[in-house]
């Protein structure tokens, strides 16, 4: 019984982790960048902060702080030549990065233990520490989606041209997705760092960066809950199907390309559209009957 | 106030004159107008003006400010909205979130707080919200604030376009043939807006076709062709004055 | 020695155009970046090294079938991933992520099948010479090597160039509306641009499996980067970059590996791609309109 709870505990904090990877890739296209960079974030996340706790005794919320700080300023970097240019090459040179960062992880073996990785890491995240951030991120991204941020952000991603002629600033605003990004994808890996005791390169490499990409696609680009559902479901389906736990990329890939093609705007935000015009078709209704 | 200036701008694509030698003025508080056959220059004038192409030679001028080489989202703060040939609205954007977007260089809340969520912030939204919706009270368009915009017929959407350029406080206001594909009631209907906008000070620029439109509604004309200017002055002198002109025009 | 690794440079860099040349073909005419074409370069690959080992081909049917394969393949990827988002005008974005969930599909097949061994062609697959002239050493291979890539890149700038298909395609990759106005079927053209893109994929995975004596579920994954960073180089679109752009890649990639090291070279050459899309994104022979933000010239 113990066991039953103690494994679902484990699976329900692997979501909240993941979720927090999705938020680092949802709020890059939500400003209409095309970076994949999450996992590489991530990665130099991870290692500050195991790096930061293992050989200076660094505390829990420093550790996580130093990764987010870290990631942000990944994010800066990228977005030097980044926040300029098209999506095209966002995307290449994000995925070029994930590689990039791998790279680094493999080869500077004297800081990160090269191949085999750093162990030996304390387990610093408990789930009441995911249940502090993971509501903090959530309140963070939910006070963007309603103020000017997000506005910026929605008109940027749906037509640049408009954006441009509204007097917004698309370089400076891309930018600053860039950064939070970066703070998010950090953030995530430094949980990561925290919860499994030990860390390899390619815990962060094409796997996390389809992961990340996939719970945004399936969840939903723009409403708040959808990242988080995307999480949700894509964690728990190795779960409830077990055959599908062996096959797991194969699955996220295909979840995706279905979810492309057949539902392009993710779970939460296709039912939030379906709700809101079966709401005007009854107001209109209404509307009729009434003189 | 002096208006738009433009100083003997041309602009060159390797060797080809896509606009050559051009100076006119666009004035507070009337309509000036510029038509002109298709390829004449006037989407590259267009252009130029709002800061998406940088004049190869001459100068745009903002009441008295070098607009010239400016990146065209600082043209927007500025003073400059435009509308567009093609109808750019943000399709699944409700009609009121459309136009609260046109607040954009008006908004004070700095990043930290929008991050932060401050009740500043998010009273900053409602009262953009509420601005919004009096522009579209005004526009008799107060009960479409929730539909989605790409759901509009063609008439409302170019209104919703109309609400969202003005809700950016402009000086100039540059109308690229916003009465394309209308009839004639419907133009009308826009042009009447116009004109009172006109009236209330603002300096605006339309471009269009539909001569019938323009000389109605302009207190101004300029007619381009091939990139060069071949007419000023007020709408009949310059109807009647060439002849050539009105064989492009077909009235 | 200088001379040769500059040598072994062309031949590496031979190598990377190859690959890039597929890859760059299916961006300017569907300005779609097909993720999958590492994905589909592997099965090339394995397909060439099962007709040898399975089906007992000799090493130059092997590498038909390889192409064959590659390109039916590729094929299937835009008809199954691509094309129904052509059909709903979806944005370059899904186009990506389609292709990218797709690559996971083929990559975890190829695990699947391989079980994740690093597997080789049969020793003697292609005889061991060795010439040396002017104090060179060059290997029988790596002169193969070097005469079919440049033999297939000929024979796809000949077919671009000279033939009405050729000529089509191109057309598409202009303006695909202006094309269907003049009658082109679109539809067509597609079809021979990925069936051509994935042929070149499969020769280079058979190729490459066999300079590298190794054929794994994960290869193509390098070389899609290294593609990446040579289509930036030479311009995105442009099969004369992706020609220049490949062996100037192999080239910096052979001498950093020698004079560097090895682990270096990785760094050394994407510290190249950032540095190209900082000053010149456009690239050694792209347009540059198509990549800055708003057009501002």
């Amino acid at each position: 019984m113990i066991g039953f709870i103690l494994g679902h505990l484990s699976l329900f904090e692997l979501v909240l982790v993941s979720g927090v990877l999705a938020y680092s890739q949802y709020i890059v296209l939500r400003a209409g960048v095309f970076s994949m960079a999450t996992a590489g974030f991530a990665a130099l996340g991870a290692y500050t902060a195991a790096l930061l706790a293992v050989r200076l005794g660094f505390p829990v919320w420093a550790g996580l702080f130093a990764a987010a700080l870290i990631g942000a300023a990944a994010g800066l970097v990228l977005a030097w030549p980044l926040a300029r240019l098209r999506g095209v090459f966002q995307a290449i040179a994000t995925l070029a990065f994930v590689q990039i960062v791998m790279s680094f992880g493999l080869y500077w073996e004297s800081l990160t233990g090269g191949a085999l990785g750093l162990n030996g890491i304390p387990k610093l995240v408990h789930l009441g520490h995911l249940l502090v951030v993971l509501p903090i991120v959530l309140y963070v991204l939910r006070a963007v989606s309603r103020t000017g941020i997000g506005r910026a952000f929605d008109t940027i991603r749906q037509d640049e041209t408009v954006a441009v002629s509204l007097g917004i600033s698309v370089v400076r605003y891309q930018r600053l997705a860039f950064v939070l990004s970066g703070a998010l994808g950090g953030l995530g890996g430094g949980l990561i760092a925290y919860r499994n005791y030990s860390l390899v390169p390619e815990d962060f490499g094409f796997p996390m960066l389809i992961a990340a990409l996939s719970f945004v696609v399936l969840g939903g680009r723009n409403a708040v809950f959808g990242p988080l559902v995307g999480a949700l479901i894509l964690t728990l389906l190795p779960e409830v199907a077990r055959p599908l736990a062996d096959y797991r990329l194969a699955v996220n890939g295909v979840l995706m390309v279905l979810a492309i093609i057949y539902w392009p705007y993710g779970v939460v935000d296709t039912v939030i559209l379906h709700w809101r015009q079966r709401k005007a078709v009854h107001a209109r209704a209404v509307a009729e009957v009434t003189p | 106030m002096s208006g738009l200036t433009l100083r003997n701008v041309s602009r060159q694509f390797d060797g080809l004159l896509a606009v050559g030698d051009v100076s006119l003025s666009v004035l507070p508080a009337r309509v000036t107008g510029l038509i002109g056959p298709n390829g004449a220059g006037k989407t590259t004038l267009v252009n130029l003006i709002s800061g998406l192409l940088r004049p190869t030679q001459g100068t745009i001028h903002l009441d008295d400010e070098d607009i010239s080489s400016i990146e065209p989202a600082d043209v927007a703060r500025r003073g400059i909205a435009r509308t567009f040939q093609t109808i750019r609205l943000l399709k699944e954007a409700s009609v009121l979130d459309n136009v609260v977007a046109g607040f954009h260089c008006h908004e004070r809340s700095s990043w930290l707080a929008s991050l932060l969520g401050t009740p500043a912030a998010r009273r900053e939204t409602a009262e953009l919200r509420e601005r919004a919706a009096e522009l579209l009270r005004q526009f008799n368009m107060l009960q479409y604030a929730d539909q989605a915009a790409g759901n509009l017929s063609y008439g409302h959407q170019r209104r919703v376009e109309m609400m969202r350029a003005l809700a950016t406080a402009p000086r100039l206001l540059l109308l690229d043939e916003p009465v394309a594909g209308m009839n004639d009631r419907e133009a009308d209907a826009l042009g009447e807006i116009f004109s009172r906008l006109a009236a209330d000070g603002l300096a605006v620029l339309l471009i269009e076709h539909n001569m019938r439109f323009v000389m109605s509604l302009c207190q101004e004309l300029h007619v381009l062709d091939a990139g060069r200017l071949i007419a000023s002055g007020e709408p009949h002198a310059v109807r009647a004055e060439a002849a050539v002109v009105a064989a492009y025009l077909g009235g | 020695m200088l001379a040769q690794q500059f040598l072994n440079g062309l031949v590496t860099g031979s190598t990377y155009a190859l690959f890039a040349l597929g890859f760059t073909l299916v961006f300017g005419v569907l300005h779609v970046l097909n993720l999958a074409h590492g994905a589909v370069f592997m099965v090339g690959a394995f397909a060439g090294l099962y007709s040898v080992t399975a089906v007992g081909l000799p090493l130059p049917l092997a590498l038909l079938v390889a192409m064959l394969v590659g390109g039916l393949v590729s094929v299937a990827v835009d008809w199954l991933a691509l094309r129904p988002l052509r059909r709903r005008g979806a944005t370059e974005f899904a186009a990506i992520i389609s292709s990218l969930g797709v690559a996971q599909v083929l990559m975890s097949a190829g695990q699947a099948v391989s079980q994740t061994q690093i597997m080789r062609f049969p020793f003697g697959t292609f005889p061991i010479v060795i010439y040396q002239f002017w104090g060179l050493r060059i290997s029988l291979l790596q002169i193969v090597i070097l005469l079919l890539s440049l033999v297939l890149a000929l024979t796809l700038l000949l077919f671009l160039f000279r033939t009405d298909f050729g000529r089509q395609i191109r057309a598409v990759a202009i303006s695909e509306r202006t094309s269907s106005l003049l009658g082109i079927r679109p539809g067509l053209v597609y079809f021979q641009t990925f069936f051509i893109s994935g042929a070149l994929a499969g020769a280079a995975g058979v190729i490459i499996g066999l300079a590298f004596n190794s054929v794994h579920f994960l290869m193509g994954e390098p070389y899609l980067l290294r593609a990446f960073v040579v289509i930036v180089l030479g311009g995105l679109g442009s099969i004369g970059g992706a020609l220049v752009g490949g062996l100037l890649l192999g080239l910096v990639q052979t001498f950093a590996v020698s004079y560097l090291s090895s682990s270096l070279s990785d760094a050394i050459i994407y510290s190249l791609l950032f540095g190209i899309l900082l000053l010149r994104p456009s690239g050694l022979f792209g347009k540059l309109h198509i990549e800055t933000r708003v057009v501002r010239a």
